[in-house]
């Protein structure tokens, strides 16, 4: 088993400004208060998580204007593509209420000498929220919040092979709450996300799945950070710990609870700066 | 009325299955789809391209598909309308001008399919804006000599559609008979077949065209093409002065090129009967007033004239006469060959080669097409020239009528 070459490096932005104060999923609730110090505690909490399991966090300056830029996995799609200056993807937010965060990281990836690829203007794309790479390829989620021939464009950019699945749950709307790359072999999936042709992709790529019940897959355990061999989970359903720990994971709660408030749990506080979608060779299956 | 819609998908659509649900969805909406191509990436990172052709039930069924579709990146091809260029002179198609097939045929005009209202081949498409807006535009074929200065003619292929014809369901005779063409098959189950279609046809509305050789009436088979006339199973017919002149001497003399119908011996100077009889209609001054002075009173010309079925006689050099209803001038024959076919549902092409293929040429592919000859080589020269529908029924022409007008209680 190969860990995943990528999970070492995060970009995160610190809950300032986050609050429920919109819904644009069927978590968020406005009349439900969050706790805006639980919320800073917790997000330091998973800081130092990540750090102590190795990883390195780096830290963006918070805009009141959108107060969902705290998930930063939303942001854009990250390509370190081997040499030259890496690439970013910035996503096309479906919602208003998240468009004002596009231009903000994609100044803040060119300030750090990142290419600016950008998606047709027409497309809604969120970033690494709907696109997870597994091996060589890019998992990506539609019809929610992502608009299938955006996945055609990335590859396009990126220069990867992307797949498609179609999200059928409305409460899991973006990938990473139904998908969770451990390394090379394995995955936490959640089939109750996916229509029945998003199933047979995932069987055909995975080659080891976790499979998830429904219940556990609305606990937002797939919406967990992998540091090596390290799983840091918002909720850990009793038989996916032990099932990880089986595989030779070690298993680290992370309490975010006043994030799930928003529809949103670890891996969609964190975006990982060191993703690099080397090109696929391989031939169509 | 079905509706043809083409989609296009671009992608990693077969990794991801989106093709596969596509196709499935379509299905599902009870509507159907062609792969007009596919173009499978080489890797796994090259894109697939697909483009389908859908059919549906209405505007409605396919606005419906098409916003299902969407969601997995189907969407319609943005076709363009048809470039259309003003024709500069009578007689004379613009330079590019399209070229027509004798298939189902729509243009894109101003956003909106338009169906060719008299599918031709080897003309070029008119269209006509109509009289006061907001009238629809229609298209219609129109062959190169019929051509006005002023008229908009469809240039280049863009924005022309063709439907090939459907298939029919199940496999009937014929269906099993086209795999060849050959003189070995069942006549009294392929007579049946066609006075089935015949009877279908007629029952529809449709009418049965026969265009008629000369052979039909040296092998005796006129009285029963003029059954068939009578009762009202053919409704259009197409000749050539020989057969109308073999006809009328069949009547007036019982010969047919100076054989005697009845005996099947020739008649001492029998070889100059036709001519005596064209003279003779020259004299009346037609075929109508020959019938009418009592001189005609009995053949298929006869019943054509009683019982008002349309006719062209169209000229050939080689004719005797000719016969004074004869079209010489062949441009203005095929034009009235034109105006006959309109609601032709099914066309008998009765031992004739040049005629059949004639008329084949003005036909859309959606007629069925009966070839009947002893000669192998009209039926698969009809389908060479381009009319692919015909089915070919290799036999003797006579005792085929024979059956045919016996089948139909003629």
């Amino acid at each position: 088993m190969t860990p995943l070459g990528w999970g070492r490096r995060y970009l995160m932005c610190p809950p300032t400004h986050f609050g429920v104060l919109y819904e644009i999923n069927p978590w968020m609730h406005t009349e439900v208060a969050v706790d805006r110090d639980r919320a800073r505690s917790q997000w330091e909490g998973l800081v130092s998580t990540l750090r102590a399991a190795g990883a390195e966090v780096v830290v963006v300056v918070p805009d009141e204007s959108v107060p969902d830029m705290v998930f930063t996995a939303n942001a854009g799609v990250v390509n370190l593509r081997g040499e030259g200056p890496p690439q970013f993807v910035p996503s096309h937010f479906r919602f208003p209420e998240r468009q004002g965060e596009t231009e903000i990281f994609a100044a803040w990836f060119a300030a750090q000498g990142f290419a600016v690829d950008r998606l047709r203007p027409e497309l809604a794309h969120e970033g690494a929220g709907d696109a997870l790479p597994f091996l060589d390829t890019l998992l990506s989620g539609y019809r929610f919040r992502s608009d299938q021939p955006a996945a055609t464009e990335l590859s396009r950019l990126t220069g990867a092979p992307v797949r498609s699945v179609e999200l059928v749950d409305p409460r899991l709307y973006h990938v990473d709450i139904t998908f969770c790359p451990l390394d090379d072999r394995r995955a936490m999936c959640a089939p109750m996300g996916w229509d029945a042709y998003g199933r047979r992709v995932v069987e055909a790529l995975v080659p080891e799945p976790l499979w998830l019940t429904d219940e556990e897959a609305l606990t937002f355990c797939a919406n967990s950070v992998v540091v090596g061999s390290t799983v840091v989970m918002p909720v850990t359903p009793p038989r996916v710990g032990r099932q990880l720990e089986a595989w030779g994971f070690d298993v680290v709660d992370c309490d975010v609870g006043e994030f799930l408030k928003a529809g949103g749990g670890c891996r969609c506080l964190t975006l990982s700066l060191d993703v690099d979608l080397a090109t696929a060779t391989g031939p169509v299956t | 009325m079905p509706v043809v819609e083409t989609f296009e998908v671009e992608g990693h659509i077969v990794d991801s299955l989106i093709l596969a649900k596509v196709l499935d969805l379509i299905l599902e909406a009870g509507a159907d789809y062609r792969m007009v191509a596919v173009d499978i990436g080489r890797t796994s990172v090259d894109p697939s391209r697909a483009v389908l052709e859908v059919t549906a039930e209405d505007d409605a069924a396919i606005g419906r598909l098409a916003e299902q579709l969407r969601v997995h990146g189907a969407n319609p091809v943005g076709s363009d309308d048809a470039a259309l260029a003003v024709a500069e002179q009578d007689g004379v198609l613009p330079a590019g001008f399209y070229s027509t097939t004798n298939l189902a045929t729509e243009a894109r005009i101003d956003g909106r399919w338009v169906a060719v209202a008299n599918p031709e081949m080897d003309c070029g498409l008119v269209v006509d804006r109509g009289g006061q807006p907001p009238a629809e535009p229609t298209v219609r074929t129109v062959p190169m000599h019929r051509v006005r200065a002023g008229d908009e003619i469809v240039v280049g292929n863009d924005g022309v559609r063709v439907r090939a014809p459907e298939k029919r369901r199940g496999v009937s005779t014929f269906e099993f008979m086209d795999s060849e063409v050959s003189s070995e098959k069942p006549k009294a189950l392929l007579v049946r077949n066609l006075a089935d279609r015949m009877r279908a046809a007629r029952a529809t509305g449709g009418r049965t065209l026969a265009v008629c050789g000369p052979a039909v009436v040296h092998t005796g088979g006129a009285p029963e093409v003029a059954r068939l006339i009578r009762s009202g199973w053919v409704q259009v017919l197409f000749a050539g002065n020989g057969f109308a002149a073999h006809d009328l001497e069949c009547n007036a003399l019982g010969t047919s090129l100076g054989v005697s119908v009845a005996e099947g011996s020739p008649i001492d100077g029998g070889h100059s009967n036709h001519l005596r009889v064209i003279n003779e209609v020259r004299r009346h001054g037609s075929i109508a007033a020959a019938v009418e002075a009592g001189y005609i009173d009995g053949g298929v010309m006869f019943e054509c004239v009683t019982g008002a079925v349309p006719f062209v006689l169209a000229g050939s050099i080689r004719d005797d006469g000719p016969l004074p209803d004869v079209v010489t001038d062949v441009v203005a024959a095929a034009d009235r060959m034109r105006e006959l076919v309109g609601d032709v549902a099914v066309a008998l092409m009765l031992a004739t080669t040049l005629h059949a293929i004639a008329t084949g040429n003005i036909l859309p592919a959606g007629v069925e097409t009966y070839c009947v000859d002893i000669n192998q080589a009209v039926v698969t020269k009809l389908a060479d020239r381009g009319s692919h529908q015909a089915h070919g029924i290799v036999t003797d022409v006579g005792p085929f009528l024979r059956q045919l007008a016996d089948e139909l209680g003629a």
